[in-house]
């Protein structure tokens, strides 16, 4: 399908509302970027994802977009409560795949002899589970599964594996509200019970950074960020947990539309949806969050068994390390917001698809610690090259429905980027770069090279020429392990 | 990723559909303790059957642990599937995992007549 743009300005392109399209398409890229953005049918998603009924504002797309399974990755889209649907295609599945960044008050001279004979990335790959079929040492009861599907982060942090302070710079304080155990599968109980404190594979990791450039002093020293200083990465989600109840809910919401009870036709079956009333609706959303804030315990567990294995190896005691959470964000949700649409306060249920919240300086969701500043927004790049910090602007409020991009996109799909790796060894081609890397999967390392992502200082800049953050720091990698 | 399969009865379809998921995930696939059991899948028609067929197939594996080895498909029709599953249980230091599948998605999903039998088409979430 061949769709056409009209450009608004250096980084907005519309896609007018044509035929069964409720509302116009809002891509944010620029010249360069919208050239291979229409290489692949992620517009073409945009299309069939303003055709859902209930949607308000925009079909928006992301600049680091390209297709997904339903919803294209790096979607974002907001439905009116009473008349609008909630789709686990718009969330993923992997629900609360998110992020969270770590400092220390560690420079990057500090910790050169141990990236250097790789003892802190291989106490770090032994250490954290990682990779396909791992399991981790925490099993899970029944009722501790519940316990975590509705507590969240606090669930890790009341065994001592880390602090209050962890949760007050957590989304939505580390676990969302409205999560029932009781809509939840056998089968999703089931894969969830030893995957609590796993990272996964693919393009998941934990990435020991160093602060390499300073774009907003002000904001770095409130993020407590500095020029040299060691930073670590995390990025998982809610594993097969969250997994099986999307597909779970897919399913169900499937037949449901193919038995008539669906009053539009669906135009991908991919996108498959129910009212945000309907009973069906309410419990995705309920199970949605149990696996948010699964993955939000994850993260905690984690990150505390990163910063435990950083103590060991370095010999150092917690003070010396100043090992803080930064803030966590996820990446792929749905979540009841009050937003401005058609001038009116409206709470509506935006999507965020490979898409992270950027909530500007002042918002009452934010803790107190972020209303000056703003939303610490984390931008982890692929493999081999720099993430970024930013900070949620007003401008994402006003156009996106307080939302930014995630990441770099892919350009090439996992097969394509295998093919192109043949014959090399990705590992020493980033060792000469001083990026130590270790990863269970040789594939791994292949489908997540540098090359099969978009350029990420380019999704940035459209992000901040589009105002809907500001830019802060960025790091560049030292170490990484990968599942 | 995903795969094209082809089969002359729709039986070999499915059957050659679940073979390939399994090879995709696991390389080696050396015997072990069988067990038997019977499969039942429903769906709306073909290309639902088909997602929901390997769903099952990729939860034996995700959810219990199990590796398909073989199958004899009893009975299929375009909205149910009725087979006996040959699986042994997974072991990582004789299975070896080559890649992640997370789930079988509806994503261009196809299940077409072709001249000399029938063609599937499938996404898979990796």
């Amino acid at each position: 399908m061949n769709i056409s743009l009209e450009k608004i300005d250096d980084y907005r392109w519309l896609i007018p509302q044509t035929g069964a399209m409720h509302v116009p398409g809002l891509v944010f890229a620029n010249r360069e970027l919208i050239r291979s953005i229409q290489e692949d049918q992620s517009l073409t998603q945009v299309v069939n994802v303003a055709m859902l009924p209930g949607i308000v504002g925009h079909s928006l797309a992301m600049p680091d977009i390209h297709w997904g399974y339903g919803f294209p990755i790096g979607g974002v889209a907001a439905f009116d409560m009473d008349e609008g649907i909630v789709s686990p295609g718009g969330v993923g599945y992997d629900i609360n795949c998110g992020c969270r960044l770590m400092t220390t008050l560690l420079r990057g001279d500090d910790i050169h002899p141990f990236m250097k004979e790789k003892d802190l990335v291989s106490a770090l790959f032994r250490n954290i589970p990682s990779g396909v079929g791992s399991r981790s040492p925490i099993h899970l009861s029944r009722s501790e599964e519940n316990q975590v599907a509705v507590m969240g982060a606090e669930w890790a942090v009341k065994r001592g594996l880390g602090t209050p302070r962890d949760l007050e710079r957590t989304e939505d304080h580390g676990a969302m509200e409205g999560a029932d155990p009781s809509v939840l599968s056998e089968r999703a109980i089931k894969r969830g019970h030893d995957q609590l404190g796993t990272l996964g594979s693919g393009n998941h990791f934990v990435e020991i950074q160093v602060v390499d450039q300073i774009f907003d002093p002000e904001k770095a020293r409130q993020f407590h960020l500095f020029e040299g200083q060691v930073t670590v990465f995390i990025h998982t989600g809610s594993r097969g947990f969250g997994h099986q109840i999307c597909d779970d809910f897919l399913k169900e919401m499937s037949k449901s539309a193919h038995s008539g009870h669906a009053s539009f036709e669906l135009p991908d079956r991919q996108l498959a949806c129910a009212p945000l009333t309907s009973d069906l609706g309410r419990r995705y959303l309920a199970a949605m969050a149990c696996a948010a804030n699964y993955a939000w315990a994850n993260r905690q567990i984690l990150m505390h068994w990163t910063m435990e294995i950083f103590l060991k190896t370095l010999s150092l005691r917690p003070e010396e390390l100043g090992m803080n959470l930064l803030y966590d964000v996820c990446h792929n949700i749905a979540k009841k917001e009050l937003h401005q649409v058609s001038g009116k306060a409206t709470m509506v249920c935006v999507h965020r698809k490979g898409a992270t919240r950027a909530l500007p300086p002042g918002h009452p969701l934010l803790p107190q610690v972020y209303r000056p500043t703003g939303q610490p927004v984390l931008i982890p790049g692929d493999m081999g090259t720099h993430s970024y910090v930013l900070a949620g602007a007003p401008g994402a409020m006003e156009r996106s429905f307080g939302s930014s991009c995630h990441g770099a996109g892919r350009v090439l799909s996992r097969t394509q980027a295998v093919k192109q790796a043949k014959g090399r060894a990705i590992h020493r081609e980033l060792e000469d770069r001083g990026i130590f890397v270790q990863s269970r999967g040789i594939r791994t390392l292949k489908e997540e090279m540098p090359e099969a992502y978009k350029d990420i200082s380019q999704v940035v800049d459209v992000v901040v020429g589009a105002n809907l953050a500001t830019k802060v720091a960025r790091v560049r990698p030292l170490g990484v392990i990968k599942g | 990723m995903g795969i094209r399969v082809t089969g002359p009865t729709l039986e070999d379809l499915f059957k050659n559909a679940a073979q390939s998921l399994m090879e995709i995930i696991i390389k080696k696939r050396p015997a072990g303790k069988r067990s038997l059991f019977s499969l039942s899948v429903t769906g709306d028609d073909l290309p639902d059957l088909m997602v929901r067929w390997l769903g099952e197939i990729l939860y034996l594996f995700e959810g219990d642990s199990k590796v398909v080895m073989d199958m004899d498909i009893d009975a299929v029709t375009e909205t149910r599937i009725d087979a006996t599953v040959h699986t042994v249980p997974f072991n990582p230091t004789l299975h070896e995992v080559v890649t992640e599948i997370k789930a079988v998605t509806y994503h261009r999903i196809e299940v077409v007549r072709e001249k000399d039998g029938w063609q599937a088409t499938v996404i898979f979430d990796l």
